[in-house]
């Protein structure tokens, strides 16, 4: 079947003057899991096939099915409505890649039965249970995507991934007040990324301190100094300078960064990578949507902005070595400039020094979600969890704490960046379209606006 | 129609076995024309069909689904065998489906001239919307002018084994502007809207200026001294805290213990008497109405909270019967996904106050929503902006953090606007209320 509609799209390209196309088709199995208490309120097995295809002539054309049997429709409208936008005058081509890559971990997910799934997840529901804990979640997530890419230079690229995370939550109740705690864990591979999971630890952890919660204090609110830890760190650079990072906000003049390569803007020490390449993290990949391979991209370097994260489009009109960051969420989809996994690499202080360094600050603990306007840089996250520090102890635990000011302004307030740099924190990043990623680094102390009540 | 005869075929082939079930189908459409800097650079037309089956047994649900409507009797019954061993696998919470009432009949749902448009047609109108952007910018190159139209037809289906069947096509137009204006500080602006009617598209100029206004205004804007108090918010700041509070009228958020209310609750007053919030999914020419839900129970009106008191909650089958009530038609989905709780289109009761002649702090957009806690109901969103107005001056200001409990925020509302703004199926007044600037 390929074969023919590889021969239906070069006729249809010649006829339309399209100069550029690929065709990407794609087997999803997924299987996931939700337990809520003992109930479970989500299992369910999947088996998705679809076609995208998306032609360039002086602008994108794309068109989509997951009927097969609308193939070469699709094709077709495609191509023709790539004569119909007017986008960027050329794209990055290179050479043609003929490969094929296999992710599927030690042990197959499509090899473990649907009831070990289940079984597992209600084992770690059951795990979460504790005192003043009325509400437990557990569940599972796992997708097998079977590829196949093909473009008008020759390329083939044939690959099967698999992806796989467990979510665990508790929500403590008590005199009318609440505490709530979660931790994912999950990568690129196959049952043994769970079967490492040390469950019982961490589903007493996250009850733990949902509990504790329940007696923390709101945030003092005001500039302050502040440590993030791992997770944190994580989500800030993720969504603060990632975001501002990806060439299509860029070439839209939406990102702070634009114009900015070479230009100092965070502390010396700083440096900010997104690796596709890492081994088995959730956000890795071997090659993006558009069939380039995934390249490690040196975003920040010694506090000097470096490089973008682009694709195709954005390389060529920014005068950029393409480092294949054009991701898609399913076949259904456009690529788009997305990240991988990003991070803060290791700074020189031990954690325990950082601590020292404050007088009167906060430590604040894990990702709560954030938002970030490129144009402006301003931001806000929540934090899980936060302490008042003093003179370099933890004194009063804290909820409910959120952090906003000015990227750039953070960035060179940077005064410690840690050794103990933790990427192992997958989840999805959102932009118009969902894909896997992971994010992390160090502890790092700065200086931010905190709110609270 | 092979719609019809792969439903038909799938019904004939769980009519034979002892289960109950219901099937949602959807066939659909949708084309879309992503502007960046004034010029459409991405266009696109997809096509998606598929069913999905729910079978009930022994008590127990299992969900799967397909991909597309044309399958062949060995692909009906693998999906028919993986809903059921879902189902004996599992334990879901599972009451039965429902049973057949009337549908209302809803006005504006569908718009044939979205259904037929043509790929060259559609791309016409997204022209004219991009013509509009680069009149309205005219010389003026300090802005940089970005959106997207689209247009979309589905047809929804369902049919089940308590006699319930239903089949209703519904469009959809949705726009959005975006404006980033440089000139030593930057700025931007976003607006949007979404309708059922083609009508919608001589709305883009409208959402073009209100963008570029706001541009101007977000680059004025700095961040102003924090206080405590009485400050007016506009409908976007409304309807964060609306949908955050409204997660607590969830039914599986009451049943699972996630909410701050239990059906003892109902009759209670819990928020401000000038606030009422009711869910409609009947309105016509609306973005969230339907004449039957994802289980086919028909779309209804329902008072949430009048004049503060609580009312009703959002309810499934479902989690109707695990609470001992009835559905309020709220169950929401596609062909790929159970029925989940969601809202249809949600009013915010107008008042009698003129607010126009307000003179103090405007909160007129915030982000952020998504870190708040909806059970303890505990905010803190970042002003994207707003306004002081003082002596008729308005000054614009943005980076401050607005942060209160929307429990106590909408419970102490002490004046509500008289007039309606929507956003999208989101209506509301301006209100005025206490919270903390930070």
């Amino acid at each position: 079947m390929e074969d023919n509609l590889f021969e239906i799209a070069e006729r249809t390209a010649d006829k339309l003057g399209v100069g550029y196309f690929e065709i990407r088709i794609s087997k999803a199995k997924t299987t996931s899991v939700l337990i809520q208490n003992d109930q479970l309120d989500e299992l369910s097995n999947n088996v998705e096939m679809g076609i995208g295809v998306r032609a360039f002539k002086k602008g994108w054309g794309f068109s989509s099915a997951n009927d097969l049997s609308k193939a070469e429709e699709v094709i077709k409208t495609a191509m023709k409505m790539a004569g119909l936008s007017r986008g960027p005058e050329k794209i990055y081509l290179g050479d043609p890649v003929r490969d094929s890559v296999s992710i599927l971990g030690e042990k197959r997910l499509d090899d473990v039965d649907i009831s070990e799934k289940l079984e597992v997840t209600g084992k770690a529901a059951e795990l979460l249970r504790g005192e003043n804990v009325k509400n437990r979640i557990a569940s599972y997530g796992e997708s097998i995507i079977e590829t196949l890419y093909l473009n008008s230079l020759g390329s083939e690229i044939r690959t099967v991934t698999s992806r796989v995370r467990l979510r665990i939550a508790s929500t403590a109740f008590e005199g009318g007040k609440t505490g709530e705690y979660w931790k994912s864990f999950g990568g690129t591979g196959g049952w043994e990324l769970i079967e490492r999971i040390e469950l019982e630890r961490w589903a007493d952890f996250v009850s733990r301190k949902a509990r504790e919660l329940l007696r923390a204090k709101a945030p003092p609110s005001g500039k302050f100094e502040v440590i993030m830890d791992p997770e944190l760190t994580g989500v800030f650079i993720h969504e603060a300078v990632g975001h501002a990072a990806e060439a299509d906000a860029v070439k839209n003049g939406e990102s702070i960064f634009a114009g900015r390569l070479g230009e100092k803007i965070g502390a010396e020490e700083l440096n900010v990578v997104d690796d596709p390449t890492l081994p088995g993290k959730f956000g890795s990949y071997a090659y993006d949507d558009e069939g380039l391979p995934g390249k490690r991209v040196e975003i920040i370097k010694n506090g000097v902005l470096n490089e973008y994260l682009n694709d195709r489009e954005t390389s060529t009109l920014l005068n950029l070595i393409p480092n294949g960051h054009g991701r898609a969420q399913s076949y259904a989809h456009q690529p788009l400039v997305r990240m991988s996994n990003t991070f803060v690499e290791a700074g020189t202080w031990e954690p325990e020094e950082i601590f020292e360094e404050v007088k009167y600050g906060l430590y604040m603990i894990g990702d709560k979600g954030g938002e970030v306007d490129v144009a402006t840089g301003t931001f806000t996250f929540g934090a899980k969890e936060g302490y008042i520090v003093e003179n370099g102890e933890l004194k009063v635990h804290l909820r409910d704490v959120s952090l906003s000011g000015n990227l750039v302004e953070v960035l060179r307030s940077i005064k410690a960046i840690g050794r103990d740099v933790k990427i192992h924190f997958p989840g999805y990043c959102g932009k118009g379209q969902w894909v896997p990623v992971d994010d992390g680094g160090p502890h790092v102390l700065t200086e931010a606006l905190v709110g609270g009540r | 129609m092979i719609r019809m005869e792969a439903v038909e075929r799938l019904a004939g082939i769980l009519d034979k076995r002892n289960v109950e079930w219901e099937i949602y189908w959807e066939e659909g459409k949708s084309a879309s024309f992503r502007i960046e800097r004034e010029r459409i650079e991405r266009a696109q037309w997809k096509f998606y069909s598929g069913m999905g089956l729910r079978v009930g047994l022994n008590g127990r649900v299992g969900f799967s689904y397909v991909t597309g409507l044309d399958h062949d009797e060995k692909s009906l019954f693998e999906l028919v065998k993986r809903a059921e061993k879902l189902a004996r696998i599992g334990s879901r919470p599972f009451r039965g489906f429902p049973t057949r009432e009337k549908f209302p009949r809803v006005r504006g749902l569908y718009d044939k001239s979205i259904d037929d448009l043509d790929f060259d047609e559609a791309h016409s109108l997204a022209g004219e919307f991009v013509e509009r952007m680069r009149e309205m910018k005219g010389e003026r190159g300090e802005y940089t002018l970005a959106g997207a139209m689209s247009f979309g037809t589905v047809r929804a289906g369902i049919v089940n084994s308590n006699g319930i069947e239903g089949e209703e096509p519904r469009t959809g137009l949705a726009i959005w502007a975006y404006a980033v204006k440089k000139n030593g500080r930057s700025g931007s602006g976003y607006a949007s809207q979404s309708y059922t009617t083609l009508e919608g598209v001589h709305e883009g100029e409208e959402l073009i200026r209100r963008a570029m206004n706001e541009a101007d205004s977000s680059q004025r804007a700095e961040k102003i001294e924090g206080f405590s108090g009485e400050v007016l918010l506009e409908p976007q700041v409304v309807e964060a805290l609306v949908y955050l509070f409204l997660e607590n009228l969830y039914g599986d958020s009451v049943y699972y213990s996630r909410s701050r209310f239990s059906v003892g609750d109902l009759g209670k007053s819990v928020l401000s008497e000038n606030v009422s919030i009711i869910d409609d999914p009947t309105l016509g020419f609306s973005p969230g109405s339907y004449s039957f839900d994802g289980e086919g129970v028909p779309g209804r009106r329902k008072v949430l909270i009048s004049r503060g008191e609580l009312r009703s909650f959002l309810l499934d089958h479902t989690y109707g019967k695990l609470l001992g009530l009835d559905s309020t038609g709220n169950a929401l989905r596609d062909f790929r996904s159970i029925p989940r709780i969601g809202t249809g289109n949600v009013l915010v009761g107008r008042g009698s106050e003129n607010l126009g002649e307000w003179s103090g702090v405007v909160v007129s957009k915030v982000f952020g929503e998504h870190t708040a806690n909806p059970v303890t109901g505990d905010f803190s969103l970042t002003v994207e902006l707003g306004y002081v107005v003082e002596n008729g001056e308005v000054t614009p200001f943005s980076g401050n953090m607005v942060s209160g409990n929307v429990f106590e925020a909408l419970g102490s509302v002490s004046r509500v606007g008289k007039e309606l703004e929507r956003r999208g199926s989101f209506y509301s007044p301006r209100i005025v209320t206490e919270v903390r600037l930070v």
